[in-house]
């Protein structure tokens, strides 16, 4: 009875770290202030553009992390 | 203006795509005359399958022609696409699993499946099946504008009737198309996909790295655009007005760019082709593991955004640009660049590449409106109908649809490419509330859903005529309060008020 209790509030946290981990990247875009800037430039490119793209890589890695938290030990 | 090579190349790869299209029916054999087997594939699709032909959903007409050509234009709000593909498989993450499960289990096809079930009302899911057909002829329309792009930078100077010789080829192309999915279905199409997205990633590499280098970077390309608008601006032509370097910082055009991403990031996965796609996976956790790796195929998208400023660095592209109208110029930009840039041969792959980018996603939309139209509509008036004729009533819709589509091509002049997509986006999204609140709750009223969706599509298109003056489409956004907000949220908030609101007497009787 205690195990299962265990791995219940386990599911629960992880499903919390996982929310919080897909929410991450919609702060970071809705902040608009933050990024809508020219300096400091990358390879000629302003930082409105390369911090945006950035982010896109960003976003799969938490997603991802995200996906393995949720679907940890089902095989489908 | 292609050279003989590059014309060899994108010949000889169209013949290859179509044999890989015929060839599909016979791939993992199934029984074509199911139609889940026809539509879905036989959801058979694992993750990296399932990644590519999501993924190819997302790499169409609207990031070769459409964003570079808003980029072209109008400048930084049209990177917008970025937060919007960042998100939007967030969405996708939380959303199609449960959907894929419920539909593993009780048979669904389309969302419109799932919505006469939840809420037992087969009027509410025939009022999101034709909000989804509806929704996706626009969408189609864009990805023909970006055939038409291809065929218009190809036969300049080859032809003096370029209208006339592009659009028989756009036909002749539509017919190979039609019999392929026809006769292959989903598997055609997943078949092409493969091919499409492998001649794009050579094409995105390769751009990417080698027009920046032949033109010094981006900040030439900055400067570059910014005379080109100032030498228009002169002639009191407003052109890349929402900013070159970054977006004005603007109070306005920051909700614009906000509302456009937010907006644009809950439609996606409404429309049926993004669903159909997401219930061919194999498994739910497949199918997450996709989404969680989709926004890489972003990056493509950014940089190819970026490719619509660099046009203005390239001399030779700006000068084949200069033969189109002002209005349209954009849209030619990154085949302009890919002509000018690259050695005829490889020019003719990446051609080919933006070409297939469009009649592959036509495709997949077009059959997932016939499944609407069969399951969803005819089914319903005439529930005797055998599977056998099911399946090919689909399969003549998908024929229809797609003719439907290349016909308002040649009606409408699309000059804002950008805006038929966001036009499917405003239709598709008042379907939110039927669909994704669905997969949460069945409390909400079946007529107040049918009530809500009525008004935030009559809201929605009766804005955008206001907003344009009723006249051609140029814009989505509509000034409210010192903001513009992307019409796709209001007539959203509009749709979830009556929704909610006449939803009350049920929610509240226990």
């Amino acid at each position: 009875m205690l195990m299962q209790g265990n791995a219940k509030n386990n599911g629960v946290f992880y499903k919390i770290i996982a929310i919080i981990l897909m929410i991450i990247p919609w702060i970071a875009y809705l902040w608009i202030s933050s990024y809508n800037k020219v300096q400091p430039t990358l390879f000629g490119i302003t930082f409105f553009y390369w911090y945006q793209t950035l982010w896109l890589l960003i976003s799969s890695i938490f997603y991802a992390a995200a996906a393995y938290l949720i679907y940890r030990g089902e095989k489908e | 203006m292609i050279g003989i090579f590059g014309w060899i190349t994108f010949i000889v790869l169209f013949l290859f795509f179509t044999f890989l299209g015929f060839y599909g029916a016979r791939w993992r054999r199934g029984d074509l005359n199911k139609l889940h087997e026809w539509a879905l594939a036989g959801r058979r699709l694992g993750a990296f399958l399932a990644w590519f032909l999501i993924g190819a959903d997302v790499y169409t007409a609207y990031t070769f022609v459409a964003v570079p050509s808003g980029m072209f234009a109008s400048g930084a709000l049209y990177f917008y696409a970025v937060p919007y593909v960042a998100t939007t498989f967030m969405v996708a993450m939380i959303t199609m699993p449960r959907l894929w499960q419920w539909s593993r289990e009780k048979g669904y096809v389309t969302a419109a499946d799932m919505v006469e079930d939840r809420f037992n009302s087969k009027v509410l899911a025939g009022l999101v099946a034709i909000t989804g057909i509806i929704a996706e002829l626009p969408y189609i329309a864009l990805q023909i504008v970006g055939m038409q792009a291809v065929l218009g930078i190809m036969l300049l100077g080859v032809t003096s009737n370029v209208k006339l010789v592009s659009d028989i080829a756009l036909t002749v192309s539509f017919i190979i198309l039609a019999a392929f999915t026809f006769t292959s279905g989903l598997r055609g199409a997943t078949l092409g996909a493969v091919l499409k997205d492998i001649l794009i990633f050579i094409s995105v590499i390769s751009l990417i790295i080698i027009i920046p280098l032949k033109f010094g970077g981006f900040s030439s390309a900055f400067s570059d655009a910014q005379s080109f608008a100032s030498a228009l601006a002169a002639k009191n032509i407003a052109w890349l007005s929402t900013g070159i370097t970054y977006l004005k910082p603007l109070p306005a055009l920051e909700a614009g760019y906000t509302t456009l991403w937010v907006g644009s990031t809950f439609a996606l996965f409404l429309y049926p082709h993004s669903i159909n796609g997401s219930l061919s996976a194999s498994g739910k956790k497949q199918l997450a593991i996709s989404d969680a790796f989709l926004p890489i195929y972003g990056i493509g998208l950014a940089l190819l955004a970026l490719l619509g400023l660099l046009a203005y660095s390239d001399k030779a592209a700006m000068s084949l640009l200069s033969k189109f109208p002002l209005s349209s110029m954009g849209i030619y930009s990154i085949p302009a660049l890919a002509v000018s840039t690259l050695p005829d041969w490889f020019a003719g792959l990446v051609l080919l590449g933006i070409f297939i980018g469009g009649l592959v996603p036509a495709a997949i939309m077009a059959i997932a409106q016939a499944n609407l139209l069969t399951r969803n509509i005819i089914k319903p008036i005439k529930p005797q109908l055998k599977p056998e004729t099911e399946t090919r009533i689909s399969k003549w819709a998908s024929v229809i649809f797609k003719f439907t589509a290349l016909g308002f091509v040649f009606v409408v002049p699309a000059t804002y490419a950008i805006q038929l997509q966001l036009l499917g986006g405003i239709i598709i999204l008042q379907t939110l509330p039927p669909v994704f609140l669905g997969l949460v709750t069945k409390k909400l009223n079946k007529y107040a859903l049918m009530a809500g969706l009525i008004a935030g599509m009559a809201s929605g298109i009766y804005l955008v005529e206001v907003a344009n003056k009723f006249g051609p489409l140029t814009t989505s956004l509509y000034h409210m309060g010192g903001y513009l907000i992307w019409i796709g949220i209001i007539a959203l908030a509009i749709n979830l008020a009556v929704a909610v609101i006449f939803s009350l007497p049920t929610l509240l009787k226990k």
